[in-house]
Protein backbone atom coordinates (compact mmCIF):
# COMPACT_ATOMS: atom_id res chain seq x y z
CA UNK A 1 0.00 0.00 0.00
CA UNK A 2 1.02 3.57 -0.50
CA UNK A 3 1.55 6.27 2.10
CA UNK A 4 -1.77 7.94 1.17
CA UNK A 5 -3.69 4.74 1.73
CA UNK A 6 -2.18 4.30 5.17
CA UNK A 7 -2.86 7.92 5.93
CA UNK A 8 -6.54 7.33 5.18
CA UNK A 9 -6.61 4.52 7.72
CA UNK A 10 -5.26 6.64 10.59
CA UNK A 11 -8.48 8.31 11.74
CA UNK A 12 -10.44 5.07 11.55
CA UNK A 13 -7.75 3.27 13.50
CA UNK A 14 -7.70 6.04 16.11
CA UNK A 15 -11.44 5.46 16.51
CA UNK A 16 -10.84 1.70 16.70
CA UNK A 17 -13.31 1.40 13.82
CA UNK A 18 -11.14 -0.33 11.21
CA UNK A 19 -12.46 -3.72 10.30
CA UNK A 20 -9.40 -4.99 8.56
CA UNK A 21 -7.53 -8.23 9.07
CA UNK A 22 -4.46 -8.71 11.19
CA UNK A 23 -2.21 -8.56 8.13
CA UNK A 24 -3.41 -5.08 7.16
CA UNK A 25 -3.11 -3.89 10.72
CA UNK A 26 0.42 -5.19 10.94
CA UNK A 27 1.16 -3.45 7.67
CA UNK A 28 -0.21 -0.22 9.11
CA UNK A 29 1.89 -0.62 12.24
CA UNK A 30 4.94 -1.29 10.10
CA UNK A 31 4.26 1.85 8.07
CA UNK A 32 3.85 3.89 11.24
CA UNK A 33 7.20 2.62 12.43
CA UNK A 34 8.91 4.13 9.40
CA UNK A 35 6.77 7.22 8.67
CA UNK A 36 7.19 10.08 11.14
CA UNK A 37 4.50 12.11 9.36
CA UNK A 38 1.85 9.42 9.81
CA UNK A 39 3.05 8.74 13.34
CA UNK A 40 2.52 12.35 14.39
CA UNK A 41 -0.89 12.50 12.75
CA UNK A 42 -1.94 9.18 14.28
CA UNK A 43 -0.92 10.38 17.71
CA UNK A 44 -2.84 13.64 17.34
CA UNK A 45 -5.94 11.79 16.07
CA UNK A 46 -5.76 9.39 18.99
CA UNK A 47 -5.64 12.34 21.38
CA UNK A 48 -8.67 13.83 19.64
CA UNK A 49 -10.54 10.52 19.86
CA UNK A 50 -9.68 10.23 23.56
CA UNK A 51 -11.09 13.72 24.07
CA UNK A 52 -14.48 12.30 23.05
CA UNK A 53 -14.59 10.86 26.57
CA UNK A 54 -15.52 14.39 27.60
CA UNK A 55 -18.54 14.23 25.31
CA UNK A 56 -20.11 11.80 27.78
CA UNK A 57 -22.30 13.42 30.42
CA UNK A 58 -20.59 13.92 33.75
CA UNK A 59 -21.70 11.18 36.14
CA UNK A 60 -23.12 11.67 39.58
CA UNK A 61 -20.36 11.65 42.12
CA UNK A 62 -18.93 8.23 42.82
CA UNK A 63 -19.19 7.14 46.43
CA UNK A 64 -16.19 7.06 48.77
CA UNK A 65 -17.05 3.38 49.23
CA UNK A 66 -16.41 2.76 45.55
CA UNK A 67 -13.06 4.49 45.85
CA UNK A 68 -12.11 2.43 48.88
CA UNK A 69 -13.30 -0.78 47.26
CA UNK A 70 -11.45 -0.23 44.01
CA UNK A 71 -8.19 0.92 45.57
CA UNK A 72 -8.25 -1.97 48.03
CA UNK A 73 -9.01 -4.53 45.32
CA UNK A 74 -6.42 -3.16 42.95
CA UNK A 75 -3.52 -2.66 45.31
CA UNK A 76 -4.07 -6.07 46.90
CA UNK A 77 -3.41 -7.63 43.50
CA UNK A 78 0.20 -8.00 42.61
CA UNK A 79 1.67 -6.16 39.69
CA UNK A 80 3.01 -8.49 37.02
CA UNK A 81 6.64 -9.02 37.83
CA UNK A 82 7.74 -8.49 34.24
CA UNK A 83 5.78 -5.24 34.02
CA UNK A 84 7.69 -3.78 36.91
CA UNK A 85 10.82 -1.71 37.03
CA UNK A 86 10.74 0.27 33.79
CA UNK A 87 12.42 -1.84 31.11
CA UNK A 88 12.14 -5.06 33.05
CA UNK A 89 10.05 -6.54 30.27
CA UNK A 90 9.93 -10.24 29.63
CA UNK A 91 12.20 -11.57 26.89
CA UNK A 92 9.29 -11.95 24.48
CA UNK A 93 8.03 -8.44 25.08
CA UNK A 94 11.58 -7.20 25.02
CA UNK A 95 12.18 -8.68 21.59
CA UNK A 96 8.94 -7.20 20.30
CA UNK A 97 9.81 -3.81 21.78
CA UNK A 98 13.17 -3.89 20.03
CA UNK A 99 11.61 -4.76 16.69
CA UNK A 100 9.06 -1.98 16.84
CA UNK A 101 11.11 0.41 18.87
CA UNK A 102 9.94 3.50 17.04
CA UNK A 103 6.37 2.35 16.59
CA UNK A 104 3.61 4.62 17.82
CA UNK A 105 1.30 1.77 18.78
CA UNK A 106 3.23 -0.47 21.12
CA UNK A 107 3.15 -4.17 20.27
CA UNK A 108 1.51 -4.67 23.60
CA UNK A 109 -1.28 -2.38 22.51
CA UNK A 110 -1.59 -4.15 19.19
CA UNK A 111 -1.90 -7.50 20.90
CA UNK A 112 -4.45 -6.04 23.23
CA UNK A 113 -6.57 -4.67 20.43
CA UNK A 114 -6.45 -7.89 18.51
CA UNK A 115 -7.19 -9.85 21.67
CA UNK A 116 -10.03 -7.46 22.33
CA UNK A 117 -11.65 -8.24 18.99
CA UNK A 118 -11.20 -11.93 19.59
CA UNK A 119 -12.69 -11.52 23.02
CA UNK A 120 -15.75 -9.84 21.56
CA UNK A 121 -16.43 -12.99 19.56
CA UNK A 122 -15.54 -15.47 22.24
CA UNK A 123 -17.26 -13.67 25.12
CA UNK A 124 -20.66 -15.02 24.13
CA UNK A 125 -19.24 -18.48 23.94
CA UNK A 126 -17.72 -17.92 27.36
CA UNK A 127 -21.04 -16.78 28.74
CA UNK A 128 -22.63 -20.03 27.68
CA UNK A 129 -19.50 -21.78 28.79
CA UNK A 130 -19.75 -20.32 32.26
CA UNK A 131 -23.43 -21.26 32.45
CA UNK A 132 -22.50 -24.79 31.46
CA UNK A 133 -19.72 -24.70 34.03
CA UNK A 134 -22.19 -23.63 36.74
CA UNK A 135 -24.54 -26.46 35.81
CA UNK A 136 -21.62 -28.87 35.78
CA UNK A 137 -20.50 -27.60 39.20
CA UNK A 138 -23.93 -28.16 40.72
CA UNK A 139 -24.06 -31.61 39.17
CA UNK A 140 -20.61 -32.32 40.54
CA UNK A 141 -21.59 -31.22 44.04
CA UNK A 142 -24.72 -33.37 43.97
CA UNK A 143 -22.70 -36.36 42.77
CA UNK A 144 -20.16 -35.70 45.50
CA UNK A 145 -22.88 -35.67 48.15
CA UNK A 146 -24.32 -38.90 46.77
CA UNK A 147 -20.88 -40.45 46.60
CA UNK A 148 -20.18 -39.35 50.14
CA UNK A 149 -23.40 -40.99 51.37
CA UNK A 150 -22.63 -44.09 49.39
CA UNK A 151 -19.12 -44.13 50.71
CA UNK A 152 -20.45 -44.00 54.26
CA UNK A 153 -22.82 -46.87 53.54
CA UNK A 154 -20.07 -48.90 51.95
CA UNK A 155 -17.74 -48.21 54.85
CA UNK A 156 -20.20 -49.47 57.43
CA UNK A 157 -20.94 -52.43 55.19
CA UNK A 158 -17.21 -53.03 54.90
CA UNK A 159 -16.79 -52.83 58.68
CA UNK A 160 -19.59 -55.34 59.11
CA UNK A 161 -18.08 -57.66 56.52
CA UNK A 162 -14.64 -57.33 58.10
CA UNK A 163 -16.08 -58.37 61.43
CA UNK A 164 -17.76 -61.32 59.75
CA UNK A 165 -14.54 -62.25 58.01
CA UNK A 166 -12.64 -62.05 61.30
CA UNK A 167 -15.16 -64.25 62.98
CA UNK A 168 -15.12 -66.67 60.08
CA UNK A 169 -11.35 -66.77 60.15
CA UNK A 170 -11.35 -67.47 63.86
CA UNK A 171 -13.91 -70.21 63.36
CA UNK A 172 -11.92 -71.59 60.48
CA UNK A 173 -8.77 -71.61 62.60
CA UNK A 174 -10.62 -73.52 65.28
CA UNK A 175 -12.02 -75.93 62.75
CA UNK A 176 -8.52 -76.51 61.39
CA UNK A 177 -7.24 -77.07 64.91
CA UNK A 178 -10.10 -79.47 65.54
CA UNK A 179 -9.37 -81.32 62.32
CA UNK A 180 -5.69 -81.50 63.11
CA UNK A 181 -6.51 -82.79 66.51
CA UNK A 182 -8.96 -85.35 65.21
CA UNK A 183 -6.75 -86.42 62.32
CA UNK A 184 -3.70 -86.86 64.50
CA UNK A 185 -2.74 -90.55 64.59
CA UNK A 186 -1.61 -90.20 68.21
CA UNK A 187 -4.89 -88.61 69.35
CA UNK A 188 -6.51 -90.24 72.29
CA UNK A 189 -10.20 -90.78 72.26
CA UNK A 190 -12.66 -91.81 74.92
CA UNK A 191 -16.32 -92.59 74.44
CA UNK A 192 -18.72 -91.37 77.13
CA UNK A 193 -22.13 -92.92 77.54
CA UNK A 194 -25.24 -91.63 79.26
CA UNK A 195 -26.00 -92.65 82.77
CA UNK A 196 -29.50 -93.24 84.07
CA UNK A 197 -29.90 -89.46 84.21
CA UNK A 198 -29.72 -89.30 80.43
CA UNK A 199 -29.74 -92.73 78.97
CA UNK A 200 -29.74 -91.66 75.35
CA UNK A 201 -26.88 -89.18 75.76
CA UNK A 202 -23.45 -90.00 74.40
CA UNK A 203 -20.22 -88.11 73.88
CA UNK A 204 -16.64 -88.45 72.71
CA UNK A 205 -13.59 -86.74 74.11
CA UNK A 206 -10.62 -86.54 71.78
CA UNK A 207 -7.33 -85.19 73.05
CA UNK A 208 -3.66 -84.79 72.35
CA UNK A 209 -1.75 -86.27 75.28
CA UNK A 210 1.26 -84.07 74.46
CA UNK A 211 -0.44 -80.66 74.56
CA UNK A 212 -3.66 -81.44 76.39
CA UNK A 213 -5.74 -79.94 73.60
CA UNK A 214 -9.07 -81.65 73.67
CA UNK A 215 -12.52 -81.54 72.17
CA UNK A 216 -15.69 -82.90 73.63
CA UNK A 217 -18.64 -83.56 71.34
CA UNK A 218 -21.86 -84.60 72.94
CA UNK A 219 -25.35 -85.43 71.70
CA UNK A 220 -28.81 -85.98 73.15
CA UNK A 221 -28.09 -84.23 76.40
CA UNK A 222 -31.16 -82.87 78.15
CA UNK A 223 -31.12 -79.09 78.41
CA UNK A 224 -29.46 -77.79 81.54
CA UNK A 225 -31.97 -76.26 83.98
CA UNK A 226 -31.70 -72.56 84.59
CA UNK A 227 -28.59 -71.65 86.59
CA UNK A 228 -26.99 -74.98 85.84
CA UNK A 229 -24.40 -76.18 83.34
CA UNK A 230 -22.62 -79.38 82.53
CA UNK A 231 -19.06 -79.72 83.71
CA UNK A 232 -16.33 -82.07 82.55
CA UNK A 233 -14.18 -83.99 85.05
CA UNK A 234 -10.93 -85.89 84.80
CA UNK A 235 -10.66 -88.71 87.28
CA UNK A 236 -7.39 -90.48 87.99
CA UNK A 237 -7.18 -93.46 90.25
CA UNK A 238 -6.68 -92.53 93.86
CA UNK A 239 -7.08 -88.81 93.28
CA UNK A 240 -10.00 -86.39 93.62
CA UNK A 241 -11.68 -85.54 90.29
CA UNK A 242 -10.00 -82.68 88.49
CA UNK A 243 -12.43 -80.01 87.22
CA UNK A 244 -12.70 -79.22 83.51
CA UNK A 245 -14.75 -76.56 81.76
CA UNK A 246 -18.48 -76.05 81.83
CA UNK A 247 -20.69 -76.12 78.78
CA UNK A 248 -24.28 -75.86 77.63
CA UNK A 249 -25.86 -78.06 74.99
CA UNK A 250 -27.79 -76.43 72.15
CA UNK A 251 -31.59 -76.85 72.00
CA UNK A 252 -31.14 -80.09 70.09
CA UNK A 253 -29.02 -81.50 72.93
CA UNK A 254 -25.74 -81.18 71.05
CA UNK A 255 -22.58 -79.70 72.54
CA UNK A 256 -19.13 -79.10 71.26
CA UNK A 257 -16.50 -77.87 73.69
CA UNK A 258 -12.83 -77.21 73.35
CA UNK A 259 -10.75 -77.86 76.36
CA UNK A 260 -7.18 -77.95 77.48
CA UNK A 261 -6.63 -80.86 79.82
CA UNK A 262 -4.10 -80.23 82.62
CA UNK A 263 -1.11 -82.60 82.53
CA UNK A 264 -2.35 -84.70 85.44
CA UNK A 265 -5.72 -85.10 83.73
CA UNK A 266 -4.27 -86.52 80.54
CA UNK A 267 -3.57 -89.80 82.21
CA UNK A 268 -7.03 -89.96 83.77
CA UNK A 269 -8.74 -93.30 83.75
CA UNK A 270 -12.20 -91.91 83.61
CA UNK A 271 -13.87 -88.82 82.12
CA UNK A 272 -17.23 -87.74 83.39
CA UNK A 273 -19.80 -84.98 82.94
CA UNK A 274 -21.96 -83.76 85.83
CA UNK A 275 -24.67 -81.15 86.16
CA UNK A 276 -23.35 -78.30 88.28
CA UNK A 277 -24.01 -74.64 89.10
CA UNK A 278 -23.51 -72.63 85.90
CA UNK A 279 -20.20 -71.12 87.06
CA UNK A 280 -18.62 -74.51 87.63
CA UNK A 281 -17.30 -76.00 90.85
CA UNK A 282 -13.95 -77.35 92.02
CA UNK A 283 -15.35 -80.64 93.24
CA UNK A 284 -18.33 -82.44 91.76
CA UNK A 285 -21.65 -81.91 93.59
CA UNK A 286 -24.29 -82.96 91.04
CA UNK A 287 -25.44 -86.04 89.26
CA UNK A 288 -23.22 -87.74 86.69
CA UNK A 289 -24.80 -87.56 83.21
CA UNK A 290 -21.98 -88.90 81.05
CA UNK A 291 -19.14 -91.19 81.92
CA UNK A 292 -16.39 -93.05 80.11
CA UNK A 293 -15.76 -96.64 80.91
CA UNK A 294 -12.48 -97.10 82.70
CA UNK A 295 -9.74 -97.69 80.18
CA UNK B 1 -7.10 27.17 31.55
CA UNK B 2 -4.68 25.20 33.63
CA UNK B 3 -1.08 25.19 32.45
CA UNK B 4 -0.56 22.36 29.98
CA UNK B 5 2.90 21.19 30.83
CA UNK B 6 2.50 20.62 34.59
CA UNK B 7 -0.73 18.66 34.06
CA UNK B 8 0.80 16.39 31.43
CA UNK B 9 4.03 15.78 33.27
CA UNK B 10 2.07 15.21 36.44
CA UNK B 11 0.06 12.40 34.82
CA UNK B 12 3.19 10.84 33.38
CA UNK B 13 4.93 10.97 36.73
CA UNK B 14 1.91 9.38 38.39
CA UNK B 15 2.00 6.49 35.92
CA UNK B 16 5.71 6.00 36.45
CA UNK B 17 5.18 5.97 40.22
CA UNK B 18 2.33 3.48 39.80
CA UNK B 19 4.64 1.30 37.72
CA UNK B 20 6.96 1.23 40.73
CA UNK B 21 4.08 0.00 42.91
CA UNK B 22 3.32 3.35 44.55
CA UNK B 23 -0.21 3.00 45.94
CA UNK B 24 -0.59 6.66 46.81
CA UNK B 25 0.10 7.52 43.16
CA UNK B 26 -2.71 5.20 42.15
CA UNK B 27 -5.03 6.88 44.64
CA UNK B 28 -4.04 10.29 43.24
CA UNK B 29 -4.72 9.12 39.70
CA UNK B 30 -8.08 7.75 40.80
CA UNK B 31 -9.02 11.03 42.45
CA UNK B 32 -8.07 12.94 39.32
CA UNK B 33 -9.66 10.76 36.65
CA UNK B 34 -12.28 8.42 38.10
CA UNK B 35 -15.04 10.88 37.32
CA UNK B 36 -14.24 11.36 33.64
CA UNK B 37 -13.61 7.62 33.22
CA UNK B 38 -16.82 6.69 35.01
CA UNK B 39 -18.74 9.13 32.78
CA UNK B 40 -17.25 7.45 29.71
CA UNK B 41 -18.08 3.96 31.00
CA UNK B 42 -21.63 4.99 31.86
CA UNK B 43 -22.13 6.51 28.44
CA UNK B 44 -21.03 3.25 26.82
CA UNK B 45 -22.66 0.78 29.19
CA UNK B 46 -25.78 2.65 30.41
CA UNK B 47 -25.53 0.80 33.70
CA UNK B 48 -24.04 2.13 36.91
CA UNK B 49 -23.33 -1.37 38.19
CA UNK B 50 -21.51 -2.43 35.04
CA UNK B 51 -19.69 0.89 34.77
CA UNK B 52 -18.38 0.72 38.34
CA UNK B 53 -17.33 -2.87 37.79
CA UNK B 54 -15.42 -1.97 34.63
CA UNK B 55 -13.93 1.05 36.40
CA UNK B 56 -12.35 -1.37 38.84
CA UNK B 57 -11.02 -3.45 35.93
CA UNK B 58 -9.58 -0.31 34.39
CA UNK B 59 -7.71 0.71 37.52
CA UNK B 60 -6.54 -2.85 37.97
CA UNK B 61 -5.12 -2.76 34.47
CA UNK B 62 -3.53 0.64 35.02
CA UNK B 63 -1.94 -0.78 38.17
CA UNK B 64 -0.64 -3.83 36.38
CA UNK B 65 0.39 -2.27 33.09
CA UNK B 66 1.58 1.20 34.03
CA UNK B 67 5.14 0.12 33.18
CA UNK B 68 4.03 -0.33 29.56
CA UNK B 69 3.08 3.32 29.27
CA UNK B 70 5.64 5.25 27.26
CA UNK B 71 5.19 9.01 27.15
CA UNK B 72 7.15 9.10 23.88
CA UNK B 73 4.26 7.29 22.22
CA UNK B 74 1.35 9.34 23.49
CA UNK B 75 -0.27 11.14 26.34
CA UNK B 76 -1.06 9.53 29.65
CA UNK B 77 -4.66 10.70 29.34
CA UNK B 78 -5.00 9.10 25.91
CA UNK B 79 -3.47 5.89 27.21
CA UNK B 80 -5.89 5.68 30.14
CA UNK B 81 -8.98 6.67 28.20
CA UNK B 82 -8.16 4.27 25.37
CA UNK B 83 -7.73 1.50 27.89
CA UNK B 84 -11.02 2.35 29.62
CA UNK B 85 -12.97 2.58 26.37
CA UNK B 86 -11.55 -0.71 25.20
CA UNK B 87 -12.59 -2.48 28.43
CA UNK B 88 -16.04 -0.92 28.25
CA UNK B 89 -16.58 -1.94 24.62
CA UNK B 90 -15.51 -5.49 25.50
CA UNK B 91 -18.04 -5.50 28.33
CA UNK B 92 -20.70 -3.99 26.08
CA UNK B 93 -20.23 -6.77 23.51
CA UNK B 94 -20.43 -9.39 26.21
CA UNK B 95 -23.61 -7.85 27.62
CA UNK B 96 -25.15 -7.58 24.17
CA UNK B 97 -24.52 -11.20 23.37
CA UNK B 98 -25.91 -12.21 26.75
CA UNK B 99 -28.87 -9.93 26.17
CA UNK B 100 -29.56 -11.62 22.85
CA UNK B 101 -29.25 -14.99 24.52
CA UNK B 102 -31.58 -14.05 27.36
CA UNK B 103 -33.86 -11.92 25.23
CA UNK B 104 -34.27 -9.62 28.19
CA UNK B 105 -33.48 -6.01 28.73
CA UNK B 106 -30.32 -5.60 30.71
CA UNK B 107 -29.93 -1.91 31.06
CA UNK B 108 -30.40 -0.24 34.37
CA UNK B 109 -32.42 2.88 34.64
CA UNK B 110 -30.40 5.61 32.97
CA UNK B 111 -27.94 7.17 35.35
CA UNK B 112 -29.07 10.62 36.41
CA UNK B 113 -26.80 13.20 34.89
CA UNK B 114 -25.21 15.81 37.07
CA UNK B 115 -22.02 17.79 37.05
CA UNK B 116 -21.54 17.37 40.76
CA UNK B 117 -18.43 15.24 40.43
CA UNK B 118 -16.61 17.41 37.91
CA UNK B 119 -13.90 19.59 39.28
CA UNK B 120 -13.12 22.89 37.61
CA UNK B 121 -10.46 21.37 35.38
CA UNK B 122 -12.65 18.60 34.01
CA UNK B 123 -15.62 20.94 33.66
CA UNK B 124 -13.51 23.18 31.49
CA UNK B 125 -12.22 20.33 29.35
CA UNK B 126 -15.75 19.07 28.96
CA UNK B 127 -16.91 22.46 27.80
CA UNK B 128 -14.11 22.71 25.24
CA UNK B 129 -14.94 19.29 23.75
CA UNK B 130 -18.68 20.01 23.66
CA UNK B 131 -18.10 23.30 21.95
CA UNK B 132 -15.81 21.66 19.40
CA UNK B 133 -18.29 18.89 18.67
CA UNK B 134 -21.03 21.44 18.16
CA UNK B 135 -19.05 22.88 15.26
CA UNK B 136 -18.78 19.56 13.46
CA UNK B 137 -21.50 18.71 10.90
CA UNK B 138 -24.22 16.52 12.34
CA UNK B 139 -23.64 13.46 10.12
CA UNK B 140 -19.92 13.47 10.89
CA UNK B 141 -20.52 13.88 14.60
CA UNK B 142 -23.02 11.04 14.54
CA UNK B 143 -20.52 8.67 12.89
CA UNK B 144 -17.83 9.63 15.42
CA UNK B 145 -20.08 9.03 18.40
CA UNK B 146 -21.33 5.71 17.03
CA UNK B 147 -17.76 4.51 16.66
CA UNK B 148 -16.61 5.82 19.99
CA UNK B 149 -19.49 5.04 22.32
CA UNK B 150 -21.16 2.11 20.59
CA UNK B 151 -17.89 0.46 19.57
CA UNK B 152 -19.09 0.00 16.00
CA UNK B 153 -16.65 -0.56 13.15
CA UNK B 154 -16.77 1.38 9.90
CA UNK B 155 -18.87 -1.33 8.20
CA UNK B 156 -21.25 -1.59 11.12
CA UNK B 157 -21.76 2.17 11.11
CA UNK B 158 -22.43 2.09 7.37
CA UNK B 159 -25.05 -0.60 7.93
CA UNK B 160 -26.58 1.27 10.87
CA UNK B 161 -26.82 4.52 8.95
CA UNK B 162 -27.76 2.91 5.65
CA UNK B 163 -24.90 4.76 3.95
CA UNK B 164 -22.18 3.52 1.60
CA UNK B 165 -19.01 2.48 3.40
CA UNK B 166 -16.96 5.05 1.49
CA UNK B 167 -19.23 7.84 2.64
CA UNK B 168 -19.04 6.74 6.23
CA UNK B 169 -15.24 6.50 6.16
CA UNK B 170 -15.01 9.99 4.71
CA UNK B 171 -17.32 11.37 7.38
CA UNK B 172 -15.34 9.78 10.16
CA UNK B 173 -12.02 10.98 8.76
CA UNK B 174 -13.34 14.50 8.27
CA UNK B 175 -15.06 14.58 11.63
CA UNK B 176 -12.08 13.42 13.66
CA UNK B 177 -9.71 15.62 11.67
CA UNK B 178 -11.91 18.59 12.38
CA UNK B 179 -12.16 17.74 16.06
CA UNK B 180 -8.38 17.55 16.27
CA UNK B 181 -8.03 20.95 14.60
CA UNK B 182 -10.71 22.55 16.78
CA UNK B 183 -9.23 21.24 20.00
CA UNK B 184 -5.78 22.36 18.88
CA UNK B 185 -7.05 25.83 17.94
CA UNK B 186 -8.83 26.14 21.22
CA UNK B 187 -5.61 25.54 23.01
CA UNK B 188 -3.99 28.15 20.82
CA UNK B 189 -0.58 26.54 21.33
CA UNK B 190 -0.58 23.95 18.58
CA UNK B 191 0.03 21.37 21.27
CA UNK B 192 -3.45 19.91 21.45
CA UNK B 193 -5.43 19.40 24.64
CA UNK B 194 -3.53 19.55 27.84
CA UNK B 195 -4.65 16.19 29.13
Amino acid sequence: MKHEEYKEMLALDALDALDVGDDERRALDAHLATCADCRAEHSALRDAAAALAYAAPAPQAASPQLRARILAAVTSSSQDAHQRGGNGASSRDGAAEATHASNVSSPDEFEQRRASREVRVSRSILRFGSLAASVALVALLVSLALLWQRNNRLQSELARLSATVNQTQQELALTRADRELLAQPAAHSAALTGTKMAERAHARLTFDAETGRAMLTAADLPPAPSGKAYQLWFIAAGKPPMPGSVFQPDPRGRAEMRETIPPEGRTAAVFAVTLEPAGGVSAPTGEIYLKSSAS
Amino acid sequence: MVEAAPQTSHDTELLHAIARGDESALAALYDRYHSILLGLLLRILHSRVEAEDVLQEVFLQIWQRAANFDEARGRAFTWMVTLARSRAIDRLRALQSRQRADDTALRDAPDPVGDASDDAYHAEQREIVRAALAQIPEEQRRALLLAYFEGLTQSEIAARLGQPLGTVKTRMRSGLGKLRDLLGEKMGRGAGLNF
